[in-house]
């Protein structure tokens, strides 16, 4: 019974490996020229990039996010549920959709961040966010000083070359903290108090001495865990893309999920589309192997 | 000691807040925008709901409907006009279809497999759950092309069973169904087995009952996942309208009346991702308990 029910995924795993020129009604054996095209030309080394980008800046953020929002929502008195509630919100709501309200929310002329921007000229706001309180910074060079002279010339975020991948990394932070928090919330339910009382006895009296002795090394396999996923999620970033920049501008934020898209589905070349599969199963599979290797060497105590 | 206390206190809540601040603002921007009047979100004046003055619509008009139809209040506008324009409530339908009979099947396919990878001694019991660990390595997503080709190749793109058939399998739920199977105690089934109920009656009227907790949690996951999911319909519905789900729904909406009309597009996007949102808040222990538990294994 289960063999049937498994077989369509390893004959999906096998037409996946194959490079045969499917759609067409003849097939053709083409070696690995798909492969010799992915890792020679330009828009695949830029996928390749945007796709690392993304990943290496959304994981650990947001990892560290759920787990600073955790521990501070543990250590509250009161009103931590309403806390907890809120930065869920994200994970349940409908990703395109929010993408979407994300796109107004910055868009250059009806967006209520650039709008809230351009009031704060020469004000607080320019003081706070032109970072002018830090003491290297020169307020009369920083970015919020000169887009303010240049007739509010702000961000066009998800329009602009050098913008646009920070912001959809933005999102993507924006979203998938708070699955995080909710995995460490429970994972720091799981540490006896007594432990606190021990580390407490052996000297370590302040929160961060305690953290390091107690609270990360028992959180070990809960953040081995979030890590993992994050991981796999950020790999499949398409949504916000496919909505938001197609992939642009100048394949700036061109990532894997969306390059099999583009080249398969609306390209129709789909044996360059399996090629791209097959180097993202592949960083998948590296991935997963290398935690359940952490796993047997670390994660006992 | 106790001044100090509060102040610690409110620096929590006050970090807090920013980022409250910070995760509410689309939906804020998303509320508001499907209340207020084009004129309003483009001067981005009159705050969360605007001023709400009766007057006539302009794109209404050219659209074709009459004068009085279209004079009145910015907010029923916007989603009355979003309903006329797309069939929302049959992209609603086609969201709960797919959800559904994937949810369904799942469950009949995963209950009898968990059962028997669990409690059943048979030969190569051991492969075939060795099998099932490998098969949840596999990313969803990375599989998707050669499925589509399949599919493809079936003829079965444009229909409800590309949105459902992939999914129906979940080795994910054979596996977490299979967990908690291993907790149930022998003595159970023996004893149902003396009273003299098949293997098949056994996974119904006896497993069933005991996994309620476990199947609730694997349907919230299953549930909100393939509601939100874009990718995979994207794929598989190139242009029926009438199989569009609420994320196609949505795109669609976007594409159409982008430069016109802002308004009636966020209500759209609204009417979409309420029911999960209203549905998370109602139930939100269950809904956190369900996501952490499946996350967690």
């Amino acid at each position: 019974m289960i063999i049937i029910l498994i077989f369509p995924l390893f004959l999906a795993g096998g037409i996946s490996f194959t490079d045969y020129n499917l759609g067409n009604k003849s097939l053709e054996w083409i070696g690995l020229e798909n492969y010799e095209k992915m890792f020679s030309r330009k828009t695949y080394v830029k996928m390749i990039w945007a796709t690392a980008t993304y990943v290496i800046v959304v994981v650990p953020i947001s990892v560290v996010l759920g787990l600073c929002a955790a521990m501070l929502l543990n250590s509250l008195r009161f009103g931590a549920d309403i806390y907890k509630t809120i930065f869920f919100l994200p994970v349940m709501a409908t990703l395109l959709a929010m993408a979407i309200a994300w796109e107004f929310t910055l868009h250059p002329t009806l967006g209520i961040v650039n709008s809230f921007l351009a009031n704060g000229c020469g004000g607080a706001r320019e003081f706070i966010f032109g970072f002018h309180w830090l003491p290297w910074v020169d307020s009369q060079q920083s970015w919020y000083h000169v887009a303010c002279a240049n007739n509010m010339d702000f961000p066009y975020w998800l329009k602009q070359k050098n913008t646009a991948i920070w912001t959809i990394c933005f999102i993507g932070i924006w979203q998938a903290f708070g699955f995080n928090m909710v995995l460490y919330l429970a994972g720091l339910t799981g540490i006896p108090r007594e432990l606190y009382q021990a580390a407490e006895m052996d000297g370590a009296k302040s929160t961060w001495e305690q953290f390091k002795l107690v609270t990360w090394p028992m959180l070990g396999p809960t953040t081995l865990f979030v890590v993992t996923i994050t991981t796999i999620r950020t790999f499949q970033v398409f949504d916000t893309i496919e909505i938001l920049t197609k992939g642009g501008p100048s394949k700036t934020t061109y990532v894997m999920m969306y390059a099999i898209f583009e080249k398969a589905i609306q390209q129709n070349l789909t044996s360059i589309g399996a090629a791209i599969t097959v180097v993202f199963i592949g960083f998948i599979l590296i991935l997963t192997f290398f935690q359940r290797y952490i796993i047997e060497k670390r994660v006992h105590y | 000691m106790q001044a100090k206390q509060y102040i610690g206190e409110s620096w929590k809540h006050g970090i807090l807040i920013i980022g409250a601040i910070l995760v509410l603002l689309p939906f804020y921007m998303m509320v508001s925008m499907s209340l207020k009047s084009q004129q309003e979100i483009q001067s981005i004046s009159g705050g969360l709901i605007g001023a709400q003055e009766v007057q006539t619509f302009p794109v209404c008009v050219k659209t074709g409907y009459s004068e009085e139809t279209c004079t009145t209040k910015p907010y029923i506008y916007n989603y009355w006009f979003a309903f006329e324009k797309a069939p929302i409530p049959r992209y609603l339908m086609n969201g709960v279809i797919v959800t559904l009979s994937i949810f369904i099947i799942q469950v009949l396919v995963a209950l009898p497999c968990a059962y028997a990878l669990a409690k059943l001694r048979f030969y190569g019991r051991e492969f075939v759950f060795s099998m099932v660990l490998f098969c949840l390595l596999i990313p969803v997503h990375g599989i998707a092309l050669p499925l589509y080709v399949m599919l493809a190749q079936a003829g079965l793109v444009d229909t409800y069973s590309a949105l459902i058939l992939p999914w129906t399998i979940s080795v994910f739920g054979i596996f977490l169904m299979r967990q908690f199977f291993m907790t149930v105690p022998d003595e159970l089934i023996d004893a149902a087995r003396m009273d003299g109920m098949g293997e098949y009656s056994i996974v119904w009227k006896v497993m069933l009952p005991t996994a309620i907790p476990a199947l609730l949690a694997f349907a919230i996951f299953s549930v909100v996942a393939h509601w939100n999911d874009y990718f995979w319909p994207r794929m598989v519905i190139t242009g029926n309208r009438d199989l569009f789900t609420p994320p196609l729904g949505i795109r669609e909406f976007r594409g159409g009346i982008d430069s016109d009309e802002f308004g009636p597009m966020m209500a759209s996007i609204v009417t979409v991702t309420v029911p999960l949102i209203v549905a998370f808040i109602i139930a939100q222990k269950r809904f956190i308990e369900g996501i952490t538990l499946t996350g967690m294994k």
